[in-house]
């Protein structure tokens, strides 16, 4: 292992403290140092602003989803949590966003470290062209996590984690792209969790994916909580309800509202929102 | 034939939805007997096209081969020219090290250039590497041959000799190699690029192990393309390599070079029939060569993509 696990001790702590749950206090709320704390957070590409003035604490070992009608900005927010914008041309952001207490944005924070700590997933599951295997550890070998020699017993263990061991066991060394759809994104969890990421950043991964593929999914995910804070940003509803123990909702720019999911469903404290999670737009 | 069930309401576009939904069996019959008369037409020009492509191909090939089978005689292979007649070892063995030359320069220059435009080059940059290259393409290659023998073999004193050749060679082709990177990068798909930045690789190192092997197939043909050009070039090494009836030495300057285009171009107008012999067994070696490059490529494109995306092959 190298110093890039020695760097977030901070979390870990924060981790340990969430799964010592119930027992030891109410885990969710801002009795810890919250994942992500978001302060006055806009985002923009050029003249076009996207959001502006988000203020939003995302408690570790929790599921967040992210709702609200297309172009609203879910994926660019989420997107700004792991700096994948950075290189985006034309894109700007202010306020300040924190990472388990250190500022995401500051100048010594390695945007490399921190896409380590902050995995994501796509909506299209992108598997790299390699080998099943080698896809698996992509991440690993590129943060040097391990050595040669315990690469295969990563691979396993992250398979087995996503429950696609079985499946892909005597194919190791082929081709991803001959898996099912809802194989390859479970690839690409396995991938992003070999890393062993902090937090997971999720953009409707189950939206190219049949229901029987999606459940699996998302027995998974609710699975890894609270060992790993989850933000998921989806379309359907239903799944936010399923899934999610805080829901935020994004529209016109802003962010308006967040709450308990069953809450925010149930009595929506804003106009815009009880018409939106009632279907009546978006 | 797509038949339209009497009753059924076609969502459809057309300006007529009664012409359209009309399917009186006498209309359905002229419908099919128009498409596949239109079918003919187009398969008649495909084959056509097909013909005026290959045809050149095979009549050349079919030349070359037979006249170069006539006069084959394996001495040709391990015997060197002596004034117009002997063997071609040393048009062999020069060639081989001047493609492999240029297929180095090549390969570092012309690759790295196309990476740089694809991947670092900020927006609306590099057009100076762009211009430059394509004006370089467009270079008849006689002109770049007498500009490299001016420069090179006369005012910097090399002489005919390796050098100027792989220089003037190198310059030549490598707009092509350049060309075909950038092209091949740019059609990497964003996932692979979004997935490694996800993941947090470092952009060079997820340029090595997950963009650039997509891009392979693109930059290893732009490459062969180069060498096949290096291969079949005259006019430049005319110019630059002269002619040597010894083997290629380690002397980058100062030491002609001899190569296989040299015998097609200049024994051919020799009143001699022993050169017009060895005219005819370049040929056919230079064909020969062009062919094995062509399948060392699909080679190489084979084993890098057997886990591509669109590769079909059973694992
Ligand atoms: N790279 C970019 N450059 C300029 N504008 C962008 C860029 N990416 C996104 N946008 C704009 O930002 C706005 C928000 O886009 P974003 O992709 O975040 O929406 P979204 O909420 O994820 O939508 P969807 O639900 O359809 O995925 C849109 O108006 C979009 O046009
Ligand atoms: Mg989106």
């Amino acid at each position: 292992m190298t110093d890039a696990v020695g760097t977030h001790t901070g979390t870990e702590t924060a981790l340990r403290q969430a799964e010592a749950g119930p027992a030891a206090g109410p885990p969710r709320e801002v009795a810890f140092t919250p994942a992500f704390s978001c302060r006055g957070v806009g985002v923009g590409f050029g003249a076009k602003t996207v959001l502006e003035g988000v203020d939003l604490d995302i408690a570790p070992g929790t599921v967040t989803a992210l709702v609200g009608p297309t172009g609203c900005g879910k994926t660019t927010f989420l997107r700004t949590l792991n700096r994948l914008n950075d290189r985006v041309p034309g894109f700007r952001r202010s306020g300040t966003i924190s990472l388990v207490g250190e500022d995401l944005y500051d100048r010594h924070m390695d945007p490399l470290v921190v896409r380590r700590r902050v995995g994501m997933l796509f909506q299209r599951p992108n598997p790299f062209p390699l080998s099943i295997h080698e896809n698996v550890i992509a991440g690993v070998k590129a943060h040097r996590l391990a050595p040669r020699s315990e690469l295969r017993s990563i691979t396993e263990r992250s398979l087995r984690e996503v429950g696609l061991w079985e499946a892909v066991a005597d194919r190791l060394g082929s081709s991803p792209f001959r898996l099912s759809g809802g194989q390859q994104q479970l690839l690409c969890l396995a991938r992003a969790l070999a890393v062993r990421p902090d937090v997971l950043l999720l953009d409707e991964p189950t939206s190219s994916l049949d229901p029987v593929s999606t459940e699996a999914v998302e027995d998974l995910l609710r699975s890894l909580v609270p060992g790993l804070t989850i933000v998921i940003v989806t379309h359907n509803l239903a799944q936010a309800r399923r899934l999610a123990d805080r829901t935020v909702f994004f529209h016109g720019g802003r962010m308006v509202e967040t709450g308990e999911t069953a809450e925010l469903f149930e009595n929506p404290q804003q106009e815009e929102t009880r018409n939106y999670v009632s279907g009546r737009f978006g | 034939m797509a038949t339209v069930p009497v009753g059924t309401a076609l969502p459809t576009a057309s300006p007529h939805p009664d012409r359209a939904l009309d399917t009186r069996p006498s209309v359905r019959r002229r419908r099919w007997s128009r498409r596949r008369a239109a079918n003919a037409v187009y398969w008649g020009a495909c084959a056509a096209a097909l013909a005026g492509v290959a045809a050149p191909v095979v009549w050349v090939l079919a030349g070359v081969v037979n006249s170069g089978l006539r006069d084959w005689h394996w001495s040709v292979l391990t015997t060197q020219t002596v004034g117009t007649g002997g063997g071609l070892l040393n048009a062999i063995a020069g060639t081989l090290v001047i493609v492999v030359g240029v297929a180095v320069i090549v390969g570092i220059v012309g690759i790295a250039g196309g990476i740089y435009l694809a991947e670092f080059c900020p927006e609306g940059r590099g057009g100076l590497l762009r211009g430059g290259s394509e004006i370089l393409s467009g270079a008849p290659s006689i002109v770049l041959g007498y500009v490299g023998y001016v420069t090179l073999v006369v005012r910097f004193h090399w002489g005919f000799s390796l050098a100027a050749a792989l220089a003037v060679l190198s310059v030549m082709v490598v707009p092509y190699v350049v060309k075909a990177t950038e092209v091949s990068l740019r059609s990497v798909p964003t996932a692979y690029r979004d997935g490694s930045e996800a993941l947090g690789m470092p952009s060079g190192y997820a340029l090595r192990r997950v963009v650039l092997r997509p891009a392979l197939p693109g930059i290893v043909t732009g490459l062969i393309v180069a060498m096949a050009i290096a291969v079949g070039e005259t006019a430049p090494l005319l110019y630059t390599a002269g002619w040597s009836n010894n083997l290629p030495t380690a002397h980058l300057f100062h030491a002609p070079i001899a190569y296989l285009t040299y015998p097609v171009w200049t024994f051919y107008n020799q009143p001699y029939a022993s050169a017009h012999r060895l005219a005819a067994v370049a040929a056919l070696l230079l064909v020969v060569l062009a062919l094995l490059m062509i399948v060392v490529s699909r080679i190489i494109v084979a084993v890098t993509q057997r886990h591509s995306e669109t590769s079909s092959a059973p694992h």
